[in-house]
């Protein structure tokens, strides 16, 4: 049997890629706003303004992100040639590395706050911790989403001709790892 | 991206399984589609399950009158649910500009009734200045969010979009269905702020810190009522979000197949990019809320400068979305005009593209002007002039507007059933309104203007008043849309002439009140000595007010006997 994946204007799916498109929008100028609130507080007086230093951990929890986006990009196309099992693996993995990326920022902020920098202490802490948040709050949404495909995945109700769920997922899932990336040059070199 | 794939060769699962309708649907190798034939007819024998896995597989639900006319997905219905909604919302609000203006001009009225409505802010029927600032706040956040960003874009596109776009719906009907029940919980919020026991909110809408980041210690109304007006605007803005997304997906997708952009009709460019502008600015605001609501409730301090933190950063992000909010305002309503306009002069808009790229500019300007609220804040006077300029620039793309509204009224044998009075007085409106943004706009004169009665007068005119007849256009125009029937038009006329007239004779006058230097948000002029030759004036005001606000029940009338009685259906 031979089907072609509906892709027009006016389907379902490319409705759907344009209403994830404009969310990453709204987002990241939920982002943005943030951002250039930290920006413009450090310029106005940067003499009290304390750097945090980084827990090591947030850059293997880097790491865990980029590899769980890597997974869930693999299972994408594995989808899309019509693997469903090896999709199903590679799904998984990408769902635990993204739930283990969330453990590892608990620990991370634990850290922070272990080492003097809490929300109240200082404006570059609390900057910190509202971007971080914010990112994770993405990150349960996302893992919502990643969950539901899951969900649906080891029941084998997606195929190479039902996967606009699977392909929007990892469009926010990969658009969630720029965003990190964006906070991590942030934090690293600008707070 | 199309593929063709080779399918069952995949399906290991089900090798066995003849590939009947519905497990062609179940391995996803049909895509399913309310329009699919093959759903229809196979709907009875999916729901309930898949034989063995207790699966549901398709939406179908029996239609139950809590789904068809509550919780509907039906663009007609939520669009009626938003008309309603901000209909609740406008009489309140006018409720209390009538309680702010009684008050203004006899502050020591006692009056029974204010003190059985509110026995600790108005002891003995005397209203505090505390009161009188929650009333305003009240008045404001109802006014901005709840009327005219509601009716405009999301009653009115919601209603006539997907007709105009000869679409089936929108695009994410069940979306639609969320934005508006989650604005309902906002303005839930937004009531329940105002009936705290220390009082309402009385930062204004825009509510400026640090006052409104200290919390309780910051004096009455404080309190849990900021607060909750906090949590009323943050909920508002999730829900404006998720509208303007099926806005967008809607235009950009749903368009009937031989639409392009440049055919589609001057509402849907103007709800298309008012859709643009609510998705840029809103989680703006939702992201300074955010901050502010640490600050109350978490011992943050983005905004207290004791702490480092900085008051003109909340001012930053909020005109970055209080000032597209004015276009979000005004830019359906201008659609609306377009239209109506062009059907009762009988010929196609003049300059259609000049519109469509007007539209564009002014919401494009409108994004990088925020500055021009903030001149007396500090701002550095370079920024000033380049705001100032940029928001002079608005004018340009707006006169294109007002001069190809009356080159298609040029010469033609004019209509002028109550829809297009309602557009007329849109244009003399806008222009009056406009033109104050002029003296506004410039930093100089605005160090003086600024937080006067001339502010008032200017944002009234143009994003109240200017608006609001926008919106009186869209129902007298599309009300047989709405609800199957026509309004009375002799009652219409009547309410038009005499909304013209009053809206008029109540904000011009502010404008000469603004001249004499009358400060904005005071509870009470009478004890200024300066201000004494004003309160004349501010007594005709307020009686002009009444008028106008009385001269609103024929609309009222006229809408709920039509609703309700009127059979009449040419």
């Amino acid at each position: 049997m031979i089907t072609e994946i509906e892709h027009h204007r006016g389907g379902a799916r490319s409705a759907a890629f344009i209403g994830i498109v404009v969310l990453m929008c709204a987002s990241a100028m939920t982002f943005s706003a943030l951002v250039s609130a930290m920006v413009v507080r450090r310029g106005l007086n940067a003499t009290d303004w304390h750097r945090i230093s980084l827990p090591h951990i947030l850059w293997w929890n880097t790491g865990i992100l980029l590899l769980s986006s890597v997974a869930i990009d693999l299972a994408r196309r594995l989808l899309r040639r019509g693997k469903r099992t090896e999709f199903n693996y590679a799904w998984t993995a990408g769902t635990v590395l993204g739930t283990l990326f969330l453990i590892g920022q608990v620990v991370a902020w634990n850290q922070v706050a272990g080492d003097g920098f809490r929300l109240q202490h200082s404006l570059s802490a609390a900057f910190f911790y509202v971007l971080t948040w914010a990112h994770a709050a993405h990150v349960v949404g996302a893992l919502g989403a990643v969950g539901y495909v899951e969900y649906r995945a080891v029941r084998y109700q997606l195929g190479p001709a039902n996967r606009t769920v699977v392909d929007v997922s990892a469009m926010f899932w990969h658009f969630l790892d720029v965003l990190w990336l964006g906070l991590m040059a942030l934090f690293a070199f600008w707070s | 991206m199309s593929e063709r794939l080779d399918a069952p060769a995949n399906l290991s699962l089900f090798e066995t399984a003849s590939l009947s309708v519905e497990r062609q649907y179940l391995t996803g190798l049909r895509i399913r589609s309310q329009s699919d034939p093959g759903v229809r007819a196979t709907q009875a024998e999916l729901y309930g399950g898949v034989a063995g896995t207790g699966q549901v597989v398709c939406d179908y639900v029996p239609e139950l009158a809590l789904r068809t006319s509550i919780f509907s997905t039906d663009h007609r219905i939520i669009a009626r649910q938003y008309f309603y909604l901000s209909l609740i919302a406008v009489l309140f609000g006018v409720v209390l500009s009538i309680l702010m203006r009684f008050h203004l001009v006899y502050p020591q009225a006692q009056v029974k009734w204010f003190a059985w409505l509110w026995p600790v802010k108005a002891s003995g029927g005397v209203m505090t200045p505390e009161l009188y600032l929650s009333l305003m706040t009240l008045h404001g956040t109802l006014m901005v969010f709840f009327v005219l960003t509601l009716a405009p874009l999301n009653a009115f596109g919601n209603l006539v979009m997907p007709e105009q776009l000869r679409a089936e719906g929108m695009a994410f009907p069940r979306l639609n269905m969320l934005s508006f029940w989650t604005t309902v919980v906002s303005f839930l919020l937004l009531i329940a702020s105002f009936t705290c026991q220390d009082g309402g909110p009385l930062s204004g809408w825009t509510a400026y810190p640090p006052l409104s980041a200290l919390g309780p210690i910051a004096g009455p109304g404080q309190g849990l009522g900021q607060t909750l007006w906090f949590f009323s605007i943050g909920v508002f803005c999730i829900a404006a979000t998720l509208t303007s997304i099926n806005f967008i997906a809607t235009v950009i997708e749903l368009r009937e197949p031989d639409m392009g952009m440049m055919q589609m009709p001057l509402p849907c460019w103007n709800w298309f990019v008012t859709a643009i502008l609510s998705l840029l600015s809103f989680p703006v605001l939702f992201a300074a809320g955010l901050l502010i609501l640490l600050d109350r409730l978490a011992g943050t301090a983005f905004f207290l400068p004791g702490a480092g933190g900085s008051p003109l950063l909340w001012q930053h992000l909020f005109w970055f979305f209080g000032h597209p909010e004015v276009y979000i305002a005004i830019l359906p309503g201008m659609g609306t005009v377009s239209h109506v306009i062009s059907t009762y002069s009988g010929r196609p808009i003049f300059g259609y593209r000049a519109m469509v790229y007007a539209t564009i500019a002014i919401a494009f300007l409108g994004m990088l002007v925020w500055g021009h609220h903030m001149f007396v804040s500090g701002l550095s006077p370079y920024s000033a002039i380049a705001f100032s300029v940029l928001t002079m620039a608005i004018g340009a793309p707006s006169a294109v507007k007002t001069f190809n509204w009356i080159a298609t009224l040029w010469g033609r044998q004019l209509q002028l059933p109550t829809a297009m009075l309602f557009s007329l007085g849109f244009i003399s409106i806008f222009v009056t309104g406009g033109l104050s943004g002029l003296f506004l706009g410039q930093p100089q004169i605005d160090a003086y203007f600024h937080d006067t009665y001339f502010v008032v007068a200017h944002f009234h005119l143009i994003m109240g008043v200017a608006s609001l007849f926008g919106i009186f256009a869209g129902t007298f125009y599309w009300f047989p849309l709405m609800f199957g029937r026509n309004l009375n038009e002799r009652l219409g006329k009547l309410h038009f002439y005499l909304t013209f007239v009053f809206a008029y004779t109540t904000f011009l006058p502010m404008h000469f009140a603004g001249f004499a230097g009358n400060p904005r948000r005071y509870a009470d002029f009478t004890t200024f000595d300066f201000l004494v030759p004003v309160m004349p004036l501010q007594k005709w005001i307020t009686h002009s007010a009444f008028t106008l606000a009385a001269v609103q029940l024929i609309f009222i009338w006229n809408l709920a006997w039509s609703i309700l009685r009127n059979d009449h259906r040419d």
